[in-house]
C-alpha cells in the first residue's frame, strides 16, 4: 500500500517538476523574445536618429552649446545654493530665536511657492526695483571686474537674466539644501557632541572634526538628488531668456513646419537632459545603497 | 494698492484653476503610478522593463520639455490627422502633470508595497486567496497608510509645479501673475505678494494636515 502511495507520489512529483520545467522553458523563450524586441527597439531608435541625420548634424553644435550653458548655470547655481543652504542651516540651528524664525520663514516660503514665480520675482520684480533705485548690477560687476583686470569675462551686456536666474535658482535650492543639511547634522547623535565636549574640543572643532565627517555621508545622496532636479529646473531659466538647452530646443523646434521634424527636435533636446541626469541618478542610487548597507 | 485690488479677482480665479489642474491630474497620476509600480515589480520582464524605462525617462527629463513635447510636438502630429483640437492647454497640462507625477507616485507605491511584510501575502495564499484578491484585500489596504504622507507631499509639489502650465498659455495663478506683471512692471510687488500668499495658503495647510497624519500614524504603530 505504502509502495503504491510512494510510487504515485513520485509520479505526481515528476509530473509537477516537468510542468515547472515546461513553464520555465516558456519563460525563457519569453525572456529571449523580449531581448530580441528590446534590441529591435533600440535599433529602431537609432534608425530614428539616422532618419533625421541632416537635422541632427545641423543642430548638434547648437544643442551642445545649450548643454554647455545648462551645465555652467547648474554648477554656478549649486555652488551658491550650498552657500544659501549653509546660511539657512546656521540660522535654523542657531541659539537666537530671531535667526531661527527668519530661517524657518525662508525655508517655508521658498518651499511653498513655485520656483517659476520666484524666478519671475527676481528677474522682473527685484531687477525693476534695482533699476528704480538706479542700480545697474551689470555695471557694478563690470567695474568690479575691471579693477580685478578680468572684465573680459563679463563682455555680454545681457547679464541680468544670468545674474537673477542663478540667484533665483540657488535661492530656491538653498532652502531645500537647508533641510538636507539640517537632517544630516541632526542625524549625528547627541552623544557625539557630548563626547567631543568632554574631550575639551570647542564647538567649531566639534563641527569640523566630529559632526561634519559623519553628517556628510547622510547628506550626499539627497544632495545629489537635489542637484539632478536643479539641472532639470535650470530649464525654467529659458523663460527669462537665457539661451540654454531648453531655450535652444524650443527655439529650433517651434519654427519647424513638418510635425515630424518638430517632434524630433523636442525629443533630441530631451535626450540631452536624460544623458546629463541619468548617470547622476545612478550615482545617487549607488550612494544611497552604500549608506544603507553601512548601518 | 489700487492695482492689487484690480488684479485680486483674476489672481483668485487663477488660484482656483491651479487647484482644478491639480485635483484633476492627481488621481490620474495615482492610477498610472499604481499600474507602473505593479508592472515595475512584476516577475515578467515584458512588464518590468517598459515600466522602468518609462519611470527613468520621465524622471530624467525636465517637466518643461515634457509639456512642450506634448503640447507642441504631439499637438502638431495630431494636427496632421485633424485631431489638433484634442490638445489644448487644459488637456496638455493635466496629462503632462499626471504622467510626470505618475513616475514619482510609482516609486512611493513600490516602497509602500514593499513595506508590507511578505508573510501577509503568504498567509493570504495559504488561506486560498488568489493573487489579485491578496493584493487588493490584504497588501494594498495595509500599504496605504504608509503612502499617504508622501502622496500629500507630492500633491503640494504638484500645486507648485502646475505653474509650468503657464508656459503653454494655460490659465492658472502663475500665468495670471505674469499677465499682470508684464503690464505693470514698475509696481509689481503687491502682485507677487498676493500670488505668493495664495500659493502658501494652498500648500501650508495641506502640509500641516500631512504632518498631523504622519504623527498619528507613528503613534498607531
Amino acid at each position: 500500500m505504502s509502495d503504491i502511495y510512494d510510487a504515485s507520489q513520485v509520479a505526481v512529483e515528476e509530473l509537477q517538476a516537468r510542468a515547472v520545467a515546461r513553464r520555465h522553458t516558456w519563460l525563457l523563450v519569453l525572456d529571449l523574445l523580449f531581448g530580441a524586441v528590446a534590441i529591435l527597439l533600440v535599433l529602431a531608435f537609432f534608425f530614428y536618429l539616422y532618419a533625421f541625420r541632416q537635422l541632427l548634424l545641423l543642430y548638434l553644435p547648437v544643442f551642445l552649446d545649450g548643454t554647455r550653458i545648462t551645465v555652467l548655470i547648474s554648477l554656478a547655481s549649486v555652488i551658491f545654493a550650498v552657500v544659501f543652504g549653509l546660511i539657512g542651516v546656521a540660522g535654523r540651528l542657531s541659539r537666537f530665536s530671531v535667526l531661527r524664525w527668519l530661517a524657518t520663514l525662508y525655508v517655508e516660503v521658498v518651499r511653498g511657492t513655485p520656483i517659476l514665480v520666484q524666478l519671475l520675482l527676481w528677474y522682473y520684480g527685484v531687477a525693476t526695483a534695482l533699476t528704480q533705485m538706479s542700480i545697474d548690477p551689470y555695471r557694478l560687476v563690470y567695474s568690479l571686474a575691471t579693477t580685478l583686470q578680468m572684465n573680459s569675462l563679463f563682455q555680454d551686456p545681457n547679464f541680468d537674466p544670468y545674474l537673477f536666474g542663478i540667484i533665483g535658482l540657488s535661492f530656491n535650492y538653498g532652502a531645500y539644501l537647508t533641510e538636507v543639511f539640517r537632517s544630516g547634522i541632526l542625524s549625528v547623535e547627541r552623544g557625539q557632541t557630548e563626547a567631543g565636549l568632554s574631550l575639551g574640543l570647542n564647538s567649531g572643532q566639534i563641527m569640523r572634526h566630529i559632526i561634519f565627517p559623519q553628517a556628510i555621508r547622510v547628506v550626499v545622496p539627497p544632495f545629489t538628488n537635489n542637484f539632478i532636479t536643479l539641472i532639470q529646473d535650470s530649464s525654467l531659466l529659458s523663460i527669462l531668456g537665457i539661451v540654454e538647452l531648453e531655450h535652444q530646443t524650443f527655439g529650433l523646434a517651434l519654427p519647424q513646419v513638418d510635425p515630424n521634424n518638430k517632434m524630433f527636435v523636442f525629443i533630441f533636446g530631451a535626450l540631452f537632459y536624460l544623458i546629463l541626469c541619468y548617470p547622476l541618478s545612478l550615482l545617487a542610487r549607488y550612494l544611497e545603497a552604500r549608506i544603507a548597507r553601512a548601518y | 494698492m489700487d492695482l492689487a485690488a484690480r488684479a485680486f479677482p483674476a489672481l483668485l480665479l487663477g488660484a482656483v484653476n491651479t487647484v482644478i489642474y491639480c485635483v484633476s491630474s492627481f488621481p490620474i497620476a495615482l492610477l498610472l503610478g499604481l499600474l507602473l509600480a505593479v508592472m515595475a515589480s512584476s516577475r515578467f520582464i515584458w512588464f518590468r522593463a517598459p515600466a522602468r524605462t518609462f519611470i527613468e525617462v520621465i524622471r530624467g527629463t525636465p517637466m518643461i520639455a515634457q509639456i512642450f513635447i506634448l503640447y507642441y510636438g504631439i499637438g502638431a502630429l495630431l494636427g496632421v490627422y485633424g485631431l489638433a483640437g484634442l490638445i489644448n492647454a487644459w488637456t496638455a497640462g493635466i496629462i503632462s502633470l499626471a504622467i510626470n507625477y505618475a513616475a514619482y507616485e510609482a516609486e512611493i507605491f513600490r516602497a509602500g508595497l514593499l513595506s508590507v511584510d511578505k508573510g501577509q501575502t503568504e498567509a493570504a495564499y495559504s488561506l486560498g486567496l488568489t493573487g489579485s484578491q491578496s493584493f487588493f484585500r490584504i497588501v494594498l489596504p495595509q500599504a496605504i497608510p504608509f503612502m499617504i504622507p508622501p502622496f500629500v507631499n507630492d500633491f503640494i509639489y504638484m500645486l507648485k509645479d502646475s505653474a509650468i502650465v503657464s508656459v503653454i498659455s494655460g490659465t492658472e495663478l502663475t500665468s495670471v501673475l505674469t499677465f499682470w506683471v508684464t503690464r505693470n512692471t514698475s509696481d509689481s510687488f503687491p502682485l507677487y505678494f498676493i500670488a505668493i500668499v495664495f500659493y502658501l495658503l494652498m500648500s501650508l495647510p495641506t502640509s500641516y494636515i500631512a504632518r498631523l497624519f504622519e504623527r498619528r500614524l507613528r503613534a498607531a504603530f
